[in-house]
C-alpha cells in the first residue's frame, strides 16, 4: 500500500518554480532518498510533506488521507531540519523531550524515552547542556534525537548526517538503517551525498531544477540512468559523457564522436539519427589496448585501484579505472577501448533521455552498486 | 600606553560631565535650606538632613503622584509591549498584501512630531469622556510609543529563525503553543528593551500630561511635582531636588533589574549557519 503519495505537486515562490509536477509514490515502510544538487527543491518537497509549505497545486496523501489542509502537528510525522532548529533556551534533554511533552506523554515515561534516545545517539553526557555549547555534529545528533524519540508514521530527514565526521557518519548510517528495519517506518531522506543515498535507500528520487529525473532503486539508477543528468550525477568518478551523433543502418546504430565511433547495436524506439551523447562509466573503459589513442594526464592512486584520466587526441578526457599493479606514468601514450555493451546513449540536451533498449540488464561491476542494506541483513 | 591614559582621561571627564548634575541634585536634596545659597557653595553639605524627603512624603501629595506614575507607566508598558509583540509577529511571519507598506506607515507615524497630535487627541479624549484620567494618558503614550516599539521588536523577531517555529509545529505544538514556548523566550531581550524604552518614556513624559490631565487625582509625577513646587513666587529647590531623586529611583531599579537580562545573552547557536 502506498503510504505517502505526491500527485502532480507544484510549488511556486512568486514566479519562481521550486518544484514542478512532482509525482512520488512511497510505499509503507520504504526508505527513500531525495537526491540532487543544491537548490533542486529537496527541502521544499520535504517541507510540503511536513505541512510547513503549501503546494501551489497538486495533492499530498499520507496514509489514507489527503493532508493538504492538515497542520504539521496532526500529520504524525517527525522531521530533522537541515538547520537543526534546536530550541536555544532549552537543554539537550528538554529539546528531545519537547515533542513528547507536546503530545502529552506522561512525565515518568518521557524521562525513560529521552534517556534511551540519548543513549543511542551518544548524547547521554550532554543532556544538560544548551545547544550553543555543542559542536555541529553534536547539535545534529540532538536534532536527530528529537525526531527519533517519537514513533511517527513517517520520518522526514533533511541531510541529517551532513555535518558529522566520516566515522560518526558511518556509524549513524548503519544505526539509521538498523532503526528503519526495526521500526519499519516510512522514511524520506534528503541528501546530496550519493553514497548515502545509494547505500541506505530502497529507492532514490533524483531531482534537478525542481523536476524529478528518476525514481528507482539504487542499482537501477546506477545501471540504467533515465537521462543524461542522472547518469552524470550518480557515480564517483563520474560517467564519461561524450557528445557526438547517432546514425542508423538497417536497425543497427552507430555513435560517432570526433576521433572514434562505437557500435551502439539496437536502440530503443526513441532513438533518432542526429546529435546525441554517449556515456560510459570508468569501469567500461579498458586502458592499455584498443583502437583509441590518448595520453595519460592524471593518475590517482586510491590503493585498491587507480583512477586514470586519459586525454584523447582532440582534447576529450576520459576517466578509467585500472588495477593497481599497472601504474601509468603521466604523459605516457596509451591505447583505449570502450566496451560498447556498457555504453549508454542519450538524446541531445542536458537532460536528454536514455535511448538504450534494455531497462536494467547490464551487470556492470560497480563497487558503488552494492547496497549496504543487503550486506547487513 | 600614553594613548590609553589619554583615552581614559577623556572618557572619565565625559562621565564626570554627565554625572555632575546628578551629583548636584543628590547633594542639594540633603542640604538644609540655609546652606543652599551660600557663597562660595559647599560641595558636600556641612550638615546632612533628610527633612526635605520627610516633608515631601508627609506634607504633600507626592505619594499620590508617584502612585499615578507607577500605574500609568506600568499599564502603558504592558499595553505597548503586548500589542507590539503580536504586531511584530504578524509583520514578520505572515504574508499578506501591503505588509511592507504597513510597516513603513507605522514608522511614518513615529516620525510625525508628537506636538501636532496633542490637540486632536485631546479633543477625541474629551469626546470619549476620558479627559482627566490616567487612561487618557495611557492611550496617548501608546500612540507614540507603539510605532517605535513595533519596529524594535520587528527586527528582533526577524532575527529568530523560522525553522525554530517550524520545528515546534512539527513537534506537535499549535501555532500559539509554538509562539509561547519558542518565540517568546527567544524574543525576551527584545521585549525587555522595548519595555525599558516604553517605561522610561512614559515615566518622564511631560507635555501630554500637562495638556491632557488637569486634576490631582490623575496627575503623574512630572507635572505633579512641577505644579506643587514651582509657583510664580518661588521655587523650592531642596524639595524639588528631593523629588527628583525619588523620581529617578524607580528607573534605576527597573534598569538594574532588567539590564542583567539584557546582557545574559539568549539565543545564539540554535540554528546552523
Ligand atoms: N521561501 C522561499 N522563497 C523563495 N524561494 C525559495 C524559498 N524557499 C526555497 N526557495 C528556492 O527554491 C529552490 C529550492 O530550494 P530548496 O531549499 O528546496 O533546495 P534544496 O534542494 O534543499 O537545496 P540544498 O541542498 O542546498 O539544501 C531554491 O532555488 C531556493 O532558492
Ligand atoms: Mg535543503
Amino acid at each position: 500500500m502506498a503510504d505517502v503519495v505526491l500527485s502532480n505537486v507544484h510549488k511556486k515562490f512568486g514566479t519562481f518554480t521550486a518544484v514542478e509536477d512532482l509525482n512520488l509514490d512511497i510505499q509503507q515502510g520504504e526508505f527513500i532518498s531525495l537526491l540532487g544538487p543544491s537548490g533542486c527543491g529537496k527541502t521544499t518537497t520535504l517541507r510540503m510533506l511536513a505541512g510547513l509549505e503549501f503546494p501551489t497545486s497538486g495533492e499530498i496523501r499520507i496514509g489514507d488521507r489527503v493532508v493538504n489542509d492538515v497542520p504539521p502537528g496532526d500529520r504524525d510525522i517527525a522531521m530533522v531540519f537541515q538547520s537543526y532548529a534546536l530550541y536555544p533556551h532549552m537543554s539537550v534533554g528538554q529539546n528531545i523531550a519537547y515533542p513528547l511533552k507536546k503530545r502529552r506523554v506522561p512525565k515518568t515515561e518521557r524521562a525513560g524515552m529521552v534517556a534511551k534516545t540519548a543513549e543511542m545517539l551518544q548524547l547521554t553526557p550532554l543532556l544538560h547542556r544548551k545547544p550553543k555549547e555543542l559542536s555541529g555534529g553534536q547539535q545534529q545528533r540532538v536534532a536527530l534525537g528529537r525526531a527519533l524519540v517519537r514513533d511517527p508514521k513517517v520520518f522526514l530527514l533533511d541531510e541529517p548526517l551532513s555535518n558529522l565526521d566520516a566515522k560518526l557518519r558511518g556509524y549513524m548510517r548503519a544505526e539509521l538503517i538498523e532503526l528503519h528495519q526495526r521500526l519499519g517506518r516510512t522514511m524520506v531522506y534528503v541528501t546530496h551525498d550519493q553514497l548515502e543515498a545509494m547505500t541506505m535507500s530502497d529507492r532514490i528520487a533524483v531531482m534537478e531544477g525542481g523536476k524529478l529525473q528518476q525514481f528507482a532503486p539504487p542499482q537501477e539508477v546506477y545501471r540504467a540512468p533515465a537521462n543524461r543528468f542522472v547518469a552524470s550525477f550518480i557515480g564517483t568518478p563520474g560517467m564519461n559523457i561524450v557528445d557526438g551523433s547517432l546514425h542508423e543502418d538497417a536497425g543497427r546504430w552507430t555513435f560517432t564522436a570526433p576521433g572514434f565511433s562505437v557500435d551502439a547495436g539496437q536502440l530503443g524506439p526513441d532513438a533518432r539519427p542526429g546529435p546525441a551523447a554517449m556515456g560510459i562509466r570508468p569501469e567500461g573503459l579498458t586502458i592499455g589496448s584498443g583502437p583509441i589513442q590518448g595520453i595519460t594526464q592524471l593518475v590517482e592512486q586510491t590503493g585498491h585501484e587507480n583512477i586514470t584520466v586519459v586525454r584523447l587526441e582532440d582534447g576529450l578526457r576520459m576517466t578509467g579505472r585500472t588495477a593497481p599493479d599497472r601504474l601509468w606514468r603521466t604523459g605516457e601514450p596509451v591505447q583505449l577501448s570502450i566496451d560498447a555493451r556498457q555504453a549508454h546513449f542519450f538524446a541531445e540536451g542536458p537532460t536528454g533521455k536514455r535511448l538504450n533498449r534494455d531497462v536494467c540488464t547490464m551487470d556492470a561491476p560497480g563497487s558503488n552498486g552494492t547496497s549496504l542494506k543487503e550486506a547487513t541483513s | 600606553m600614553l594613548r590609553k591614559i589619554a583615552f581614559n582621561l577623556f572618557a572619565w571627564s565625559i562621565v564626570l560631565m554627565v554625572a555632575f548634575p546628578l551629583f548636584w541634585m543628590l547633594v542639594t536634596s540633603v542640604k538644609p535650606q540655609f546652606e543652599l545659597f551660600r557663597r562660595p557653595p559647599t560641595i558636600l553639605p556641612e550638615t546632612w538632613t533628610f527633612e526635605h524627603y520627610w516633608k515631601l512624603l508627609s506634607d504633600t501629595n507626592f505619594l499620590g503622584y508617584f502612585w499615578n506614575s507607577v500605574i500609568l507607566s506600568t499599564t502603558t508598558t504592558i499595553v505597548v509591549v503586548a500589542i507590539a509583540t503580536v504586531g511584530a509577529y504578524s509583520l514578520v511571519r505572515f504574508r499578506y498584501k501591503g505588509r511592507e507598506s504597513l510597516a513603513f506607515l507605522v514608522l511614518f507615524t513615529y516620525l510625525l512630531p508628537s506636538v501636532v497630535l496633542i490637540l486632536p487627541l485631546y479633543l477625541m479624549l474629551v469626546q470619549l469622556g476620558l479627559s482627566n484620567t490616567i487612561t487618557s494618558l495611557v492611550i496617548a503614550y501608546t500612540t507614540f510609543a507603539l510605532p517605535y516599539a513595533l519596529w524594535l521588536l520587528r527586527s528582533f523577531m526577524a532575527g529568530i529563525p523560522e525553522d525554530l517555529e517550524s520545528a515546534a509545529l512539527v513537534d506537535g505544538a499549535s501555532r500559539l503553543g509554538a509562539f509561547w514556548d519558542i518565540i517568546l523566550p527567544q524574543l525576551l531581550p527584545g521585549i525587555i528593551s522595548t519595555a525599558l524604552f516604553t517605561f522610561i518614556l512614559s515615566w518622564n513624559e511631560y507635555l501630554y500630561a500637562l495638556v491632557l490631565v488637569n486634576s490631582d487625582d490623575a496627575r503623574p509625577l512630572t507635572t505633579g511635582v512641577m505644579n506643587m513646587l514651582i509657583s510664580s513666587f518661588n521655587i523650592e529647590w531642596s524639595l524639588l531636588m528631593a523629588a527628583s531623586v525619588m523620581m529617578s529611583v524607580p528607573l534605576i531599579i527597573v534598569f538594574a533589574f532588567l539590564q542583567s537580562y539584557l546582557t545574559r545573552g539568549f539565543g545564539a547557536g540554535g540554528v546552523k549557519g
